[in-house]
């Protein structure tokens, strides 16, 4: 905590704030996190996007913030006034992924390093919930929170730099899914046929922060089939 | 519309980016030089926010299929109108079957083409700009088809300015101090003040990885939004400037962040150019 207050105040530009807590991210602060950025945005008025870390919180203003220490102050006061937010609970999605070896090239030299079976690897990936933290890195990129301690693992050396679409992988303390292809250093486990990321789509990605996730594991006949579906256009998301 | 005859090394329709959708992960992305921009989509009384083609490093030739009044602004790229030389900074009358064609880019890395009313390509997720799996086409390719308006804007007849001084002759750069800067040791700190930086041969849209290094022990942090402008410091000291197409969030410490005019300035710069931090109050 500094200064007893709740969260540090900083001005990274004239038009930005990095509002930061200092505690570890965890599923009472993303709770905390979330109801705020919904108090910011019906109550100041100035500010036009709120982007999420893990432990923090990014303010874009319309304009140059003209008195920092008054609305310091405001905002302090915003976040432990008891006007709340009915906290809607998020919704679950079921995320179907092929871990056949055809879509997972780094699960056997993954499994050896965390000395399990591939076996156990992907049951133990496929029973964990996992929760929506935010979206970064690249558009429609979940961070998930609640990755098994077996299965933590440090990034790979050298980035491989071309990971498809779809690929789920294990990096670090987290598991994420890449929404594009792209550049990545995590272990590649497994594919899903579901997108991410439409441009096209009123709402880009289906999930958002604050949401859980939960893998299930499919043949590669039935992921061959929804990957068809999906590329017609005839596959429909919905939470459990 | 305009007839790509051979796009140039890198050139791509701009405005001014994505605000407003960071929280699904999109970058913001948008003109390098937005300064340049500005002045092209002025010069022909266009909206601000009007898309503009981005030319980096060497230009493209161009097959005009309508009339229409056009500026360009920023780096010179020596373009040829019909193979007459024209001037930036200037409003250019065009007419149908005209062949515009660019050469390597001098005082800075990039020029800006506005035309009257601004480049009329798909607009998705409320901006032009181009960008890998947002927009059909990551960049400008052969023989694509941009289309524009057709004097739906009057644009100022006769509108000039002499150029102004180039962004790339500017060797300061503001900056203001990043959320992580205080954690930085004061070694590293007067470095940053005093010292020269030069830009690696990796540079891009999305970054310029500095050449030289600073020695801290700041551990990595959090993952946590970064910006255009933030300038990230890896476990090994190398400084990371994030420039338009940057990523949404960042797990380095964030130790400067580059001022509007500086990020400007920096887009008109390239390899092996060097520059000093000058830092100031937000």
């Amino acid at each position: 905590m500094t200064n007893g207050q709740p969260f540090r105040f900083f001005m990274m530009h004239p038009k930005i704030v990095i509002l930061e807590w200092e505690s570890e991210p965890s599923d009472l602060l993303l709770s905390e996190l979330i109801s705020f950025q919904k108090k910011i945005l019906s109550q100041v008025k100035e500010v036009i996007q709120i982007t999420q870390g893990y432990c923090s919180l990014m303010l874009f203003h319309k304009n140059k913030i003209d008195n920092i220490e008054d609305y310091q102050v405001r905002l302090h006061r915003l976040y432990t006034s008891k006007y709340r937010f009915t906290h809607k609970k998020g919704k679950l999605w079921q995320i179907p992924v092929c871990y056949h070896e055809d879509y997972a090239p780094d699960l056997k030299s993954l499994a050896i390093q965390l000395n399990l079976s591939p076996k156990t690897l992907i049951e133990k990936h496929f029973s964990a919930q996992y929760q929506v933290y935010f979206i970064g890195f690249l558009p429609g990129f979940l961070y998930l929170n609640g990755l098994p301690e077996a299965l933590k693992i440090p990034r790979k050396e050298q980035p491989n730099p071309h990971v498809p679409r779809g690929s789920v992988a294990i990096g670090g303390k987290q598991t994420g899914i890449y929404p594009m292809n792209s550049p990545g250093g995590w272990y590649i486990i497994g594919k899903t046929p579901y997108s991410f990321f439409d441009p096209n789509n009123k709402e880009p990605c289906f999930a958002q922060a604050g949401d859980a996730v939960q893998f299930q594991s499919i043949s590669k006949k039935e992921y061959l089939k929804l990957e068809e579906q999906r590329i017609k256009g005839s596959l429909k998301i919905k939470p459990l | 519309m305009i007839e790509v005859l051979y796009p140039g090394l890198h050139s791509s329709i701009q405005d001014l980016g994505r605000l407003g959708q960071q929280s699904l992960g999109v970058p913001i992305g948008g003109a390098m030089d937005q300064n340049a921009m500005h002045w092209a989509n002025r010069l022909l009384n266009n909206p601000k926010h009007s898309a503009v083609l981005e030319m980096s490093f060497k230009g493209p030739k161009l097959l005009f299929h309508q009339s229409t009044t056009m500026v360009l602004a920023g780096a010179d790229m020596n373009a040829r109108l019909n193979g007459l030389l024209i001037p930036s900074y200037s409003t250019i009358e065009i007419k149908e079957k005209d062949l515009l064609e660019f050469g390597n880019a001098n005082r800075g890395k990039r020029t800006y083409m506005a035309v009257a009313g601004g480049f009329q390509t798909p607009e998705i997720l409320g901006s032009r700009s181009q960008f890998e799996g947002i927009t059909a086409e990551p960049m400008l390719s052969k023989t694509k088809l941009i289309p524009f308006d057709v004097m739906k804007f009057k644009p100022s007849k006769g509108a000039r300015i002499s150029p102004p001084k180039a962004a790339s002759k500017e060797i300061i750069i503001s900056v203001y101090q990043g959320p992580d800067f205080h954690l930085l040791p004061d070694k590293a700190k007067n470095e940053l003040r005093q010292n020269n930086f030069s830009i690696s041969i990796k540079n891009s849209r999305m970054a310029y990885v500095l050449e030289e290094k600073l020695v801290h022990q700041i551990p990595s942090t959090w993952t946590a939004p970064v910006i255009p402008g933030t300038v990230q410091c890896t476990p090994d000291g190398t400084l990371i400037v994030l420039m338009r197409d940057a990523q949404t969030t960042g797990g380095y410490p964030r130790i400067l962040q580059v001022s509007d005019d500086g990020l400007n300035c920096l887009a008109q710069k390239s390899t092996k150019d060097s520059f000093q931090f000058q830092l100031r109050a937000v």
